[in-house]
């Protein structure tokens, strides 16, 4: 798989998310539509049955983009770039390329600490919202 | 009947959902249907909530998504169990019937 097709891929978790979570509260207006419900009372009753939009597509897209296949990709490469640098380092006997290897080393650490911090912030912050979050956002267990 | 409603333990949600879909593929709101069917909607489920563990689920490599069509003709994503996905239900299945036992025991001693 290409590298634009991995960023095509990233940019277009959001909207299948969206059209999933859609699909959704559109087939529970149907079903309040069914039950004799106006349109406008219908689509209340399920998107307060459905619970926070917003929050629920924010979690979805931050789990997805998280296993994500450039995601892999990045962390592959980060490792690749630390094995080259750590490779150059030894193997060289000139001061000069070994510092070559030790930025490689230095690069692909920060890379792989950046990938690591991103997704650790999003489930911290996720926490914090379980925590502080009113009752009826708290089912989202695991 | 909505005030009798209980909330789901931690974690449960998942075996629910493991459950679900050890019968047949379906999408999230085929999901969330059958839960509060068999439930007879005595459990309080937030369907927005499914969605998240559905893609924690799902990056943990015990269910497998793929879009497909529903039965109103409309594109929808449909989940189904994959191997790790039986192991971790029959994990969690023996899971919940020993917590279930040691409560129950507990209870009846008290």
């Amino acid at each position: 798989m290409k590298i634009a097709d991995l960023l095509k891929r990233h940019q277009k978790t959001s909207l299948d998310v969206e059209e999933e979570l859609r699909f959704h509260i559109e087939m529970l207006e149907h079903k309040y539509l069914q039950q004799g419900m106006s349109a406008a009372a219908a689509k209340a009753a399920a998107l307060q049955r459905f619970g926070n939009l917003e929050i629920v597509k924010r979690r979805c897209v931050t789990i997805s983009r998280r296993s994500s296949p450039l995601r892999r990709v990045l962390k592959i490469l980060s490792i690749l770039v630390a094995v080259t640098g750590l490779a150059i380092h030894i193997l060289s006997s000139d001061p000069k390329i070994a510092h070559v290897g030790d930025t490689l080393i230095m690069i692909a650490i920060s890379g792989r600490l950046l990938l690591y911090v991103r997704g650790l912030s999003s489930s911290t912050i996720k926490q914090i919202r379980l925590d502080t979050a009113p009752d009826q956002e708290k089912p989202e267990c695991s | 009947m909505a005030s009798e409603r209980t909330d789901l333990m931690q974690g449960t949600l998942e075996l629910l959902i493991l459950n679900t879909l050890a019968r047949e593929s379906m999408h999230g709101y085929g999901i969330v249907q059958r839960i509060h069917e068999a439930a007879e909607d005595l459990l309080k489920v937030e369907d927005g909530s499914l969605y998240p563990a559905l893609y924690r689920m799902e990056e943990r490599g015990w269910i497998k998504s793929e879009w497909g069509v529903s039965e109103n003709n409309r594109r929808a994503k449909f989940y189904k169990l994959t191997r790790t996905g039986q192991k971790q239900l029959e994990a969690q299945r023996a899971n919940w019937n020993r917590i279930s036992k040691a409560v129950t025991r507990i209870l009846q001693a008290t």
